[in-house]
């Protein structure tokens, strides 16, 4: 084949000279168009190739639609399929014209090759026009009858488009419950896949307005169907495997048996060469024994080879795909992982994106028995010439510290950063040696020695700088030269342009005036009177509040300034644990590698959720500053200084720091909150003019979820067995439902984490399961969800709870209906109720 | 939902498009700009392979001299997409020719778009396998056979073998002479730390297979891995034979091989696909023989000089030999002048790499060969010494050799028709990363 003419490179849709082409072409195909002289295939085949070409790079060649129609006349199949990728481009911006290829299509489709069958019926499928649905139906009901295999697959992925296209017209024609029939019954693996996979796709979408849909989709995670796929799972092709072990990994087996069963069915599908299909049996294993303590544990153990084996071979892409599963693993059971820690050793020509998680993983793994090798390795990369690296090996150095009893040796390796006499080694270290203080005060006077040694003119970022002011402050006492560092900084002042480090220096300067007043009094005079017409409204106010607090009374000025402290002994976790399991079920997929669930990066397919899960979103993930703060603030109730723990946290606090400073717990906020009157707090003195303290730090947390609900109070669980095997059929539920009178109606609030939960509302359904409740069944649309449970009482004389549930996610309010046999228990059961739904999105 | 992909785009390094599938509605057409705009203009660019912009998230992988985009709006299984463009690159390359390139894709882009079809259909990989693509997908464009000869039917055959169960192997092949080949190549990799102790060894090896073989054979493989072996003295209860048993850390299999039978007996029994595939892939962490020993001296002069010593020792059999062995020394990069002696091949002082590039073309077993530089460097203002080093590189390929002691014991074949057939072995041991600290 010649090459495409170099002019497409520089050819661009408004350049004149690709008008002139394509009137060119059209020309030539017209003439083309009937011709059935010999090699007139062969010419169409080159006039074609440009216009594909010219398709390619973006230049509008839809002007030819009705000519390369004209051509399409042909036996050639590279001709004919060159001419159904173009019609599949173009048709949606054109749909009377692709009207016109409807004829062609159609005729193909009854082609006597199979190939041709299949090829017309994917491009039919494929032209994406609603008003031609019409012209879809047919041949995508003879497709699927078809006697060739080929052509059914196509069929199959065919239902599936037209469903994107015209929902109704899909399943008016009945074409879900034909490809269930298929599914079940064609001896093609291939066709199945496809028939599985448009059924998940079609039944999900459904469910959501039909409650037969919702129970078909359940239907695809029967006991029998399951079984069907499994048993012959090995005649599937790779692609398709993923599919199925995806399946799975959502089906719960009845008992234990049956659990054991289908991992020894799958155990050997970890030994495959693809990467994927060795991901989804890992998955399908962790989540099938979820209930199962012990033998979870085993299945760690099981899945380490392979997971190792999977890291370090294939691609750097495949090897971070990988690694981020591996992270979430770790997480989980950090032992795992712990013998092994040197896989996760550096090459040094792995990109970057690799390492960084091969350091986390280092990080979440060091224990007592391997940290001395862990940071000898780590220290090495601080030297790395990748600057990103080295930061981050040194800022996991920290880490590992502020974990670890044993930090003796690490505090040596934190220190000789300092002497490497890199800026950036240095700043970082800085930052850590001081989170490390706030942990282990003890250390002060090794890390002090060093410290006082390092010129400030040597650090310039602003965190680092922050960090070595504040140890300025706080060891003034120790540190012969504070003053008078402290006194040059301030000298500078107009040179510093971070507010961060200001606030920073009007503290330590303060911290430093009671331990040294003669030193220091004109040090804190030039700083105040700075910081006082400082144009930085926090800056100006934190000034303003010290002047005040000292003319007062300096005896309190000090107890505010420089409280009794005790050691920070946990910093707080960046995650919450719901947000993790989530991202735990949602295994094998993207939520792993942005460490998200999927709601809150898959907008478009929860658009009906949006409202709530963006807030709630927001409340979990970028407003979790705010929802640290809280603690933080008690913290400071208690006169704890506070300052940030991790950089990596401070980074995500950054914008709320920005827009609303005085609440930032960033700074050394012993004081800073107390100039705040926006968030009342609670101080052991007790200065007059500042407003009381709110005790209901609780309330607060509900304000900032903005709910502006109280949450229920948990209930304790009464005595009312129920029996975990209740069965009831729809009709007999029906019948008792109109029988029986309600004897008990309630309407309560659930949890902000029951609302994110039920972003998949089969969760409650297995969540109520567990508290022997079962669902008959469910629906809905969100906001608004609909339920019906049963239960009944263990023993006897067997009694039934019946239950209708309405949710409405975006208020979180549930309304519950009782209807019972025994009307005096129905009181217990619905405390029981309420209490296993308390507990949901746990 | 495992969908992979909802549109493909291949890109060369100026970011023009080469190609552009798309599959689904999800995504909008002007992905490629996101990309263009977001990742390629900017230091993004290498830094992480997914990424998310406006709520669609970009996979993507450098190939030679073209990026292959995947986009998806869904939560997808990254994992999966990942595997499906390396799969298909393999695909590309075996229908080029081993080739895969701008000027590769430029040149094929029918074909490109065909194979594109067949592969994926709505977001969800199908068929990837090269033998049975190639039966009707062909270079030259099968001419339907209707038109021209309607006896000839390979297409509705090859329909048949699209989807069927045996999916690697088609019926009927028949070879003269039956031929197998086996290679077992294996990539040792080392991280040596600078005071001479061994941080991480390992090796990751597999078995390459090129089967030229009529009929339906039934394969079974014997390797001197411990697990086999100790199965196969249970099976026929006498005590394993003395000698070296290697232990595998992992195996993965080519699809072909019948796992549930490896994992009751031991043993990799397999019907081949025709032609060339990769049987195996194994990892092992112990007992692994490094084939090289590298001992460096680096010793600073005052500020402006530095003598580099570095001593390689082959440690294999004497009889063998390692071939293409490359030492990569790194310097500052304030190298000014550099002088060297070599025992044995060429040394030279690549600035752009900032090392000296020794190599030496042929390198006999337990000898050793040393090279000793003198570094002249710049005087700069920076007082500061460079602490960063890299470590010491090292590439070579040492035929008849593997690090692990792996050896095929056997290699059985069986069909009906019960034929002669004639097996080759080979072995190699190549660096996969051996980094020496200095």
């Amino acid at each position: 084949m010649a090459p495409p003419p170099q002019f497409q490179r520089s050819s661009s849709p408004s350049q004149p000279s690709g008008k002139s082409e394509i009137s060119d072409l059209k020309l030539q195909l017209r003439q083309l168009a009937g011709s059935r002289a010999p090699g007139a295939d062969d010419a169409k085949r080159e006039l074609f190739k440009k216009v594909i070409s010219h398709m390619t790079v973006g230049v509008d060649v839809s002007s030819l639609f009705s000519e390369m129609v004209m051509c399409s006349a042909t036996s050639d199949i590279v001709l004919k399929k060159m001419c159904y990728l173009y019609v599949g481009n173009y048709a949606k911006g054109n749909p009377d014209l692709a009207l016109l290829t409807i004829n062609f299509l159609q005729r193909d489709c009854r082609d006597e090759d199979p190939m041709i069958r299949g090829l017309a019926l994917r491009s039919l499928c494929s032209l994406r026009v609603t008003n031609l649905v019409e012209y879809l139906v047919g041949p995508l009901g003879s497709g699927l009858k078809d006697p060739n295999a080929y052509v059914r697959t196509v069929a199959a992925m065919g239902v599936l488009k037209l469903y994107h296209i015209s929902a109704s017209a899909c399943v008016d024609a009945d074409f879900p419950s034909m490809l269930k029939r298929l599914m079940l019954n064609d001896p093609d693996s291939q066709v199945v896949a496809n028939c599985l996979s448009s059924l998940q796709e079609i039944w999900s979408a459904e469910a959501n307005t039909s409650e037969e849909a919702a129970r078909e989709r359940e239907a695809l995670l029967s006991k029998p169907l399951v079984y069907h796929l499994l048993n012959r799972i090995k005649e599937f092709n790779e692609w398709a495997q993923c599919l199925i072990l995806d399946l799975i990994s959502n089906y719960i087996p009845s008992d234990n048996d049956e659990i054991f069963d289908i991992m020894n069915l799958l155990e050997d599908r970890l030994q495959h060469a693809n990467g994927a299909v060795v991901l989804g049996t890992i998955k399908v294993f962790l989540h099938l024994t979820l209930s199962m303590a012990d033998v979870h544990q085993q299945v760690y153990e099981r899945i380490k080879a392979p997971l190792l084996t999977l890291m370090s071979s294939g691609s750097p892409e495949q090897s971070y795909a990988v690694l981020s599963h591996l992270h979430l693993l770790v997480m989980r059971a950090p032992v795992l992982f712990s013998s092994d820690y040197k896989h996760f050793y550096c090459q040094y020509s792995e990109p970057s994106y690799v390492k960084k998680l091969k350091l986390e993983m280092l990080t979440a793994i060091a224990n007592e028995s391997n940290t001395y090798e862990i940071v000898t390795e780590l220290c090495e990369y601080a030297a790395n010439v990748d600057v990103s690296i080295a930061r981050e090996a040194i800022r996991a150095v920290g880490k590992i510290a502020l974990q670890q009893y044993d930090v003796n040796a690490i505090v040596d390796r934190l220190l000789q950063f300092l002497e490497m006499e890199k800026d950036y080694v240095t700043a970082e270290t800085l930052v850590l040696v001081k989170d490390l203080l706030r942990k282990y005060p003890q250390w002060s006077h090794d890390c002090i020695a060093v410290v006082g040694n390092i010129s400030s003119k040597n650090v310039q970022e602003p965190k680092a700088k922050s960090a070595l002011i504040w140890m300025l402050g706080e060891y003034s006492q120790d540190m012969p030269e504070a003053p008078y560092i402290l006194e040059n900084l301030i000298d500078n002042w107009d040179d510093e342009h971070s507010s961060e480090v200001r606030l920073h220096l009007l503290t330590a300067v303060m911290k430093c005036f009671f331990k040294r007043p003669p030193e220091t009094q004109n040090a804190l005079g030039a700083a105040l009177a700075a910081g006082l017409a400082d144009f930085r409204q926090d800056v100006h106010d934190r000034a303003l509040f010290y002047y005040r607090l000292l003319q007062y009374d300096e005896s309190t000025a000090e107890r505010v300034v420089n409280p009794p402290k005790q050691a920070v002994s946990v910093f707080a976790d960046t995650q919450s644990s719901e947000l993790k399991d989530r991202i735990f079920d949602e295994f094998n997929s993207l939520s792993v590698i942005y460490q998200k669930p999927s709601y809150m990066f898959t907008g478009k397919e929860h658009r009906g959720l949006t409202d709530i899960s963006e807030e709630l979103g927001n409340l979990s993930v970028e407003a979790q500053p705010a929802a640290e703060a809280l603690p933080a603030q008690i913290y400071e109730a208690n006169d704890v200084d506070l300052l940030l723990s991790t950089s990596e946290k401070e980074e995500v606090r950054g914008p709320v720091n920005n827009s609303s400073a005085y609440r930032a717990p960033d700074y050394d906020s012993t004081t800073a909150a107390l100039v705040s009157s926006q968030v009342p707090l609670e101080a052991d003195l007790s200065i007059p003019g500042l407003p009381a303290y709110n005790p209901q730090v609780s309330s607060a947390i509900d304000d900032l979820l903005g709910l502006g609900l109280s949450v229920a109070p948990t209930p304790a669980p009464p005595p009312l067995a129920l029996n975990p095997k209740a069965a009831l059929d729809p009709g007999s539920f029906q019948r008792k439902w109109s029988q029986l009178a309600i004897s008990s109606s309630q309407e309560f609030c659930i949890e902000p984490r029951a609302v994110v939960a039920l972003a998949t509302p089969q969760t409650l359904l297995r969540h109520m399961q567990g508290h022997h409740i079962q669902c008959i069944a469910s629906g809905g649309q969100p906001p608004s969800f609909k339920f019906f449970f049963y239960a009944q009482r263990a023993g006897q004389p067997p009694s039934f709870f019946l239950v209708e549930c309405l949710v409405n996610s975006s208020s979180a309010r549930v309304q519950v209906k009782i209807k019972a046999d025994d009307g005096a228990a129905a009181g217990d059961f619905s405390a029981l109720f309420q209490a296993a739904l308390s507990k949901f999105g746990e | 939902m495992p969908v992979a992909a909802s549109a493909i785009y291949f890109l060369n390094l100026r970011g023009d498009v080469l190609i552009n599938r798309l599959y689904r509605d999800d995504v909008g057409g002007n992905m490629v700009d996101a990309f263009r705009m977001h990742i390629m203009q900017t230091k993004e660019l290498g830094t992480c392979p997914v990424r998310q912009i406006g709520g669609c998230s970009f996979f993507y992988m450098r190939i030679s001299n073209v990026y292959l985009v995947i986009v998806v709006s869904s939560n997808a299984n990254v994992a999966c997409a990942f595997k499906f463009v390396v799969e298909a690159v393999a695909l590309f390359k075996s229908y080029f020719g081993g080739q895969f390139d701008e000027d590769s894709i430029r040149n094929n882009f029918v074909l490109i778009y065909e194979l594109l079809d067949e592969i994926m259909d709505f977001g969800y990989p199908q068929n990837l396998s090269p033998e049975i693509l190639k039966l009707y997908i062909t270079q030259e464009g099968v001419r339907s056979p209707f038109s021209s000869k309607p006896t000839d039917k390979p297409v509705p055959n090859a329909t048949l073998q699209v989807t069927g169960a045996v999916g690697w192997r088609r019926e009927g092949l028949v070879y003269k002479k039956n031929e197998v080949f086996l290679d077992i190549v294996e990539s040792v990799n080392l991280l040596m730390s600078s005071k001479g102790s061994v941080l991480r060894c390992d090796v990751t090896g597999k078995i390459l297979m090129k089967c030229f073989l009529s009929g339906m054979p039934d394969l079974k493989l014997g390797l001197n891995d411990k697990v086999g072996l100790e199965k196969e003295s249970q099976l026929k209860s006498r005590p394993a034979k003395s000698g070296k048993t290697i232990e595998l850390d992992d195996v993965t299999f080519h699809q072909c091989v019948n796992l549930t039978r490896f994992n009751s007996e031991k043993t990799v029994s397999f019907v081949p696909p025709d032609g060339e595939f990769e049987l195996m892939k194994y990892r092992i962490t112990e007992g692994v023989n490094l084939p090289f020993r590298v001992l460096p001296t680096i010793k600073e002069l005052g500020r402006t000089r530095m003598e580099v010593n570095v001593k390689v020792k082959s440690v294999f059999g004497a009889k063998m030999f390692a071939l293409g062995v490359v030492v990569k020394v790194p310097v500052p990069k304030q190298t000014a002048k550099t002088s060297f002696q070599v025992t044995s091949g060429r040394a030279k002082y690549n600035a752009a790499l900032n090392c000296i590039v020794w190599k030496i073309r042929k390198f006999p077993g337990q000898t050793e060969s040393t090279m000793s530089a003198e570094v002249e460097l710049i005087s700069t203002m920076a007082e500061k010494k460079s602490s960063t080093k890299p470590p010491i590189q090292m590439e070579f390929q040492v035929p008849m050799f593997t690090a692990s002691g792996l050896r095929v014991r056997f290699l059985k074949v069986w069909e009906k028709s019960g034929y002669n057939t004639v097996e080759w072995v080979r072995y190699i041991t190549k660096a996969g990363s051996y980094e020496i600290r200095c």
